[in-house]
This record gives C-alpha cells, structure tokens and sequence, in this order.
C-alpha cells in the first residue's frame, strides 16, 4: 500500500529520481526521466548507466560515485559547474537559448546494513535560475563595461584608462618592455563651440573619436582624457612607431571634415609623443612628458606632433 | 586483588567515558591522570596494571608516553584509545609495544572483549 | 549568562565529540585519497557574529570560501563555511584523483569542500544520535569582501559562529583550510541540550 503510493508520488515529482548499483546499472528510474530522456523502461532497466547516457564523462562520472560509496556521504553537481550531466529535454525550449535541461545533481549512498549498497541520483531541471541568472551576469557585464566608457564617444572614460595605463607601466617595467602614450587635443575648440554650439562640438568629439579608433591597433588602448583630450596607450611600442601612429592620426584628422547640419567643420589636432623611461618611476611622470610634449605642440603652432624633451634627447643620441 | 587502573586523556568526558565503561566484574582501584607528564609521573612512583591512553594531548602526548615506557623497562598492559584511527597510526602505536588500539568512543563491549583477550577478565 | 556561553564541562565535552569526528573523517579522507593525512587537534573557538568578519580578515587576504547548509533532527542545524587560501589548491585535482583536465578549479574547491564538511559533519551527527542532511555546496567568493557582504546578510539568523580551525597535511599535498560552522542562537540551545544529556549519562 505505501509502496504504491510511494512509487505514485515519485512519477508525479519534478525531479528525476535514478537508481543505481555499485556496478553502474540502473535498477529504476522515475517518470520524470522516462519523459525526459524519452526512452521506454524496459530500454532502461539492467543497463549500464554509461549505455543509456553516453553523454557522460565516464571516469569523471566513475571518480565521483566512489566517492560516495567509500565516504558513506553525498554529493553534489551543480549546473554553475556543469551545465549539464544528462541530456534531458526540458519544459522551456522556446523561451530559453539552452538546449539540454540545466541540472543540479545529487548523489545519496543508499546504505543496507551498514554499507552501501545503491546511489540514489536525483536530478532537478534548474533551466529558470540558470536562464535568469545568465541574463543577470550579462546585465551585469554590461553595467561594469558601461562604468568603463565614456558615453559620448565610446572610448574608455579616464577613471578606466588610468587604470588601464598604471597596468601596463607596470607590466612595461617588469618586463623591461616599451611603452608609449600619445595624448592629443582638438585645437581652438572653444572657438569651434562658440561657432557651431555645443552640439556641432559634440558630433566633433564623436566623429573624431571614431577616427582616431579606427587607425589603432588591436592592443592600443583609447580614452578620453578631458573635455577634447585624448589620449592613446600604445604597449610594446618604440618612440618611432608611436611616432608614425600620431602623425597618421595628425594627417587623417586634418584631412577630414566633420558633417553638421549640412554643414562641413575642418579640425585639427596636437599631439605629444613620450615613451616610457627609466628615470620615470611612476605612470603619472609618462603622462606628464607627453602633457607637456603636447603643450609645445600647442605653442609652436598647433596642428603638429611634438615629441616629448627627454624622449628627444635619447632620439638624438641615437641619431 | 584488585587490579590498578590508570586512565590518562586530556578530556574529562573521555575519562568518564572509559571510568564508565570498566566491566564491575573487575575489581579496581582507578586513578586518572590529564596529560603525558601527569601519567608517566603516576607509573614511575607505583604498580599500574592498565593504562588507557590518549594520543592527541598536551605536554606529552601518547606516543611520547609509550616511548618512555619502553625506555624505561616499565611493563603493563596499555590500551590506546585515540580519535585518529589512521591504520599508520594504529601501527606505530602497535610497534611501541601497546596491547590493543581502540577507537573513540570507546565503545563498552569492545573495551569488555580487549580486556577479556588479555586476561583481565 | 547568555545563550551560547559553556560551561567547562560543556566545551570539554563539545572538543571531545569534534576532536573524534575530526579523527574519523581524516581516516576516511586517508583511505579514500590513499595516503595519510597528518592530524592537529582542530581548535575551537566561539565567535559572536559581529566579530566573526574581523577574526577571518586576520587571517584572509585572497580567498576561497565554500558554503553549504546543514541540519538534523532536535533543531540542530547551520552554515558551514570553508575558507581556503588560493595557494593551497593548485592541485586539488590530482589529489582527488580526477585528471588535471577533468574539472574546473571552482568545482575542485566545491568537491573537496563538501567531502571535508559531509564527512566530518556525519561523524559529529553519529556520536549524539542524529543524522544530517544537506544543501548544495556553493562557492562563495574569491574575495573577502563577497564574504563580508554574505555574512552580513547572514548576521540576523545567526548569533554565534564556532570556529573550527583545521589543518589538513596531506602526504605530498599540505593545505590549510578554515571550517566555520555558523550556528543561530536556538540550534545552539538544541546543541547544549544535546551536550548535557550525554554528560547525564556519565
């Protein structure tokens, strides 16, 4: 009478229930997996685990019932983990992008007198909080990237770049790599806002930006410095490369013209050029040489690249 | 005759559990001791015929109290009681001359059995 | 007196039941890794909730910290945590028997956890005449501050932690690892009421 009942409320649970001997043979199973995995009982019943679900990774598979056998306790497999054991379908194949049920698994020694004699397995479909919580990893993700970027022209804001340059100054010194950094600034923009307002600044800043992005290599890093600085991370760059990108952005910027409303803006840019040295203990010095490298190019005329004192002083040696 | 007992474990539940556990058909006179030193110190000075032991204790544990049992010629039944029942374990203790190796909780017919197989009962 | 202050007694007899469950869960660690695992008496200590975050931050910079729930019979239930040190677990894997290429480092550190806290939770349970149960293990965190924030979380359902410190030495494998079972106040009464009852009886 209790069986009966026992065995009616197992097929009616939303978990799958499998029973196994120590040998790997599955002695029962419940409805839930009969639907799930979509073969009969009398496909099922006597066979080896590993026959019926040759998905499974066998030694792994093998390694984890010992465990249970020889300690007597339970364990555990979680879909954070492992997505999946089985390949079960699931009650949510329209709404989800998965297609193989997500599982938390549960593995119980069935003791008979002091030793274990089967494992229980039960199987819960957790494809809700795995769906759920993938989306929320993915809102999450890209939350952290929006806290990185500058809203306007999509390069990484200054908080991020900062920290992006103090990694690779590190990086550069411990290594005993080359670094460079380029920062640049639109020239006489305030007279450009005064001229066209600030929108027609803004689609400048925008389409400058992207210009400037354009030109750079997978590996340079690109932010926004200021209000029109910016400023460009060029790791295992020499003074002569980094030289060659910040002419080619010079050049290309001076080129073009910036669309606003049907009207054309010309627009140019200075640039300092410094290269990490070892007088330069912190990030900030190298930041300071371009900086200042910049304002020369500012004061000697304006849309010109201008390399930073001491970087020159090393070019001249060289040279 | 009364057989003398000497019960040494650090723990006072431990003690009672042993003390608790004693057959009534052997007549005792039974004397605990909390560590090593406070034990070796007993056994030096009188005749003890059993002695449960601890392992894990502080000042001188268990193995050091069987050492200097041997070092020193003193002979008795010992009878280790110890939570760590790692067979090595078992084995360096059955080495340095202990009768029999019993897991805690001392469990009051196994202890019944230990003492009956060496004559004590 | 408050809730969850001992006795001598009590603590004595509390160190005695984890001290031999602690013995038997190495032992069967020993035969299950095939190799010995050198034992330290495990040390216990009570900590209120308030001050567990500034007891752990002594000892943690960069962690790893596993949690899983328990309970049993007579209301005794809790929240272990295992807190590693990163350092400890390159590799877990080998010691647990799987290829290096088998299982992700998060599901290492979630296996082993749950071996070393079902294990010694179950002798624990044997020895007053209970058995327990038990949630799924979850990693945590790899950093304090995710700890922090769940043990704030966790700070009204429970007032007091037990500090269950244990160093497992492993023949060529040492790591050291934290348990910190976290006990609310009334499974604390339920435990003492446990505990007397077996000093009742000797």
């Amino acid at each position: 009478m209790l069986d009966t009942l026992c065995i009616n409320i197992s097929n009616r649970l939303n978990t799958g229930i499998l029973i196994l001997d120590n040998d790997f043979n599955i002695i029962m199973w419940n409805r839930f997996l009969e639907v799930h995995a979509n073969k009969k009982d009398n496909q099922v019943t006597g066979k080896s685990v590993f026959t019926v679900f040759p998905e499974l990774p066998q030694k792994w598979f093998e390694r984890k019932l010992s465990s249970v056998i020889q300690l007597k306790t339970q364990s555990f497999c979680g879909w954070e983990q492992r997505h999946h054991l089985f390949e079960l379908s699931h009650s949510r194949p329209i709404t989800t992008d998965s297609h193989f049920m997500a599982q938390n698994c549960t593995f119980l020694p069935v003791e008979v007198e002091g030793e274990v004699e089967r494992i229980c397995i039960l199987i819960e479909d957790v494809t809700d909080v795995c769906h759920y919580q993938t989306q929320l990893n993915k809102a999450l993700h890209e939350l952290a990237l929006s806290n990185r970027i500058d809203g306007l022209t999509q390069a990484f804001n200054r908080r991020h770049w900062e920290e992006c340059l103090a990694k690779e100054f590190s990086r550069a010194r411990r290594h005993n790599h080359e670094l460079a950094l380029v920062m640049l600034d639109l020239d006489q923009f305030k007279l450009l806002n005064d001229n066209f307002g600030h929108q027609g600044g803004d689609k400048v800043l925008v389409d400058t930006a992207k210009s400037i992005n354009d030109l750079l290599r997978l590996g340079d890093i690109f932010g926004r410095y200021g209000g029109e600085e910016f400023a460009v991370i060029l790791p295992s760059t020499d003074l002569v490369g980094a030289e060659e990108v910040a002419e080619r952005i010079r050049q290309t910027i001076a080129k073009s013209t910036v669309d606003y409303q049907g009207r054309s803006i010309s627009v140019t840019v200075s640039i300092g050029v410094a290269i990490i040295d070892e007088q330069d203990s912190r990030y900030e010095d190298l930041i300071r040489n371009a900086d200042l490298a910049l304002y020369r190019a500012k004061a000697m005329g304006r849309n010109r690249v201008c390399l930073a004192e001491e970087t020159l002083d090393k070019k001249t040696i060289v040279a | 005759m009364s057989t003398n007992v000497l019960i040494c474990d650090d723990s006072n539940l431990a003690r009672k559990q042993v003390f608790r556990s004693l057959p009534e058909s052997l007549s005792t006179d039974v004397q605990l001791a909390k560590n090593g030193e406070e034990a070796l110190d007993i056994l030096r000075s009188q005749s003890i015929d059993i002695l449960f032991l601890d392992l894990t204790m502080p000042v001188i544990d268990g193995l050091g109290v069987l050492q200097a049992l041997k070092d020193e010629n003193i002979a008795l039944a010992v009878f280790v009681i110890s939570a760590d029942v790692q067979p090595e374990m078992q084995n360096r203790v059955m080495d340095l001359g202990a009768k029999a190796f019993l897991r805690k909780p001392v469990q009051l017919d196994i202890l019944n059995e230990n003492l009956r197989t060496h004559g004590f009962l | 007196m408050n809730a969850f202050d001992l006795t001598e007694d009590q603590q004595d007899c509390l160190q005695e039941l984890i001290n031999v469950a602690m013995g038997q869960a190495s032992d069967q660690l020993a035969r299950y890794l095939d190799t010995f695992v050198y034992l330290k008496v495990p040390s216990i200590e009570q900590v209120k909730s308030e001050h567990l975050i500034d007891t752990l931050n002594q000892d943690l910079k960069e962690t790893a910290v596993v949690s899983q729930g328990f309970f049993g019979y007579e209301g005794i239930r809790g929240e272990a945590l295992l807190i590693y040190q990163p350092q400890d677990s390159n590799r877990l894997a080998d010691l647990l028997g799987y290829e290096a290429d088998e299982l992700t480092f998060d599901e290492q550190i979630i296996d082993l956890s749950s071996i070393l806290t079902t294990t010694f939770l179950n002798v624990f349970a044997s020895q007053i005449d209970n058995q327990m149960s038990y949630s799924a293990p979850r990693l945590l965190s790899a950093n304090l501050g995710t700890v922090s924030e769940h043990l704030q979380q966790q700070s009204f359902n429970w007032d007091l932690a037990l500090k269950v410190r244990i160093s497992y030495q492993v023949t060529d494998y040492s790591f050291n690892c934290d348990m910190v079972l976290l006990i609310p106040e009334q499974a604390i009464i339920n435990i003492k009421t446990v505990i007397d009852r077996i000093l009742e009886e000797f």
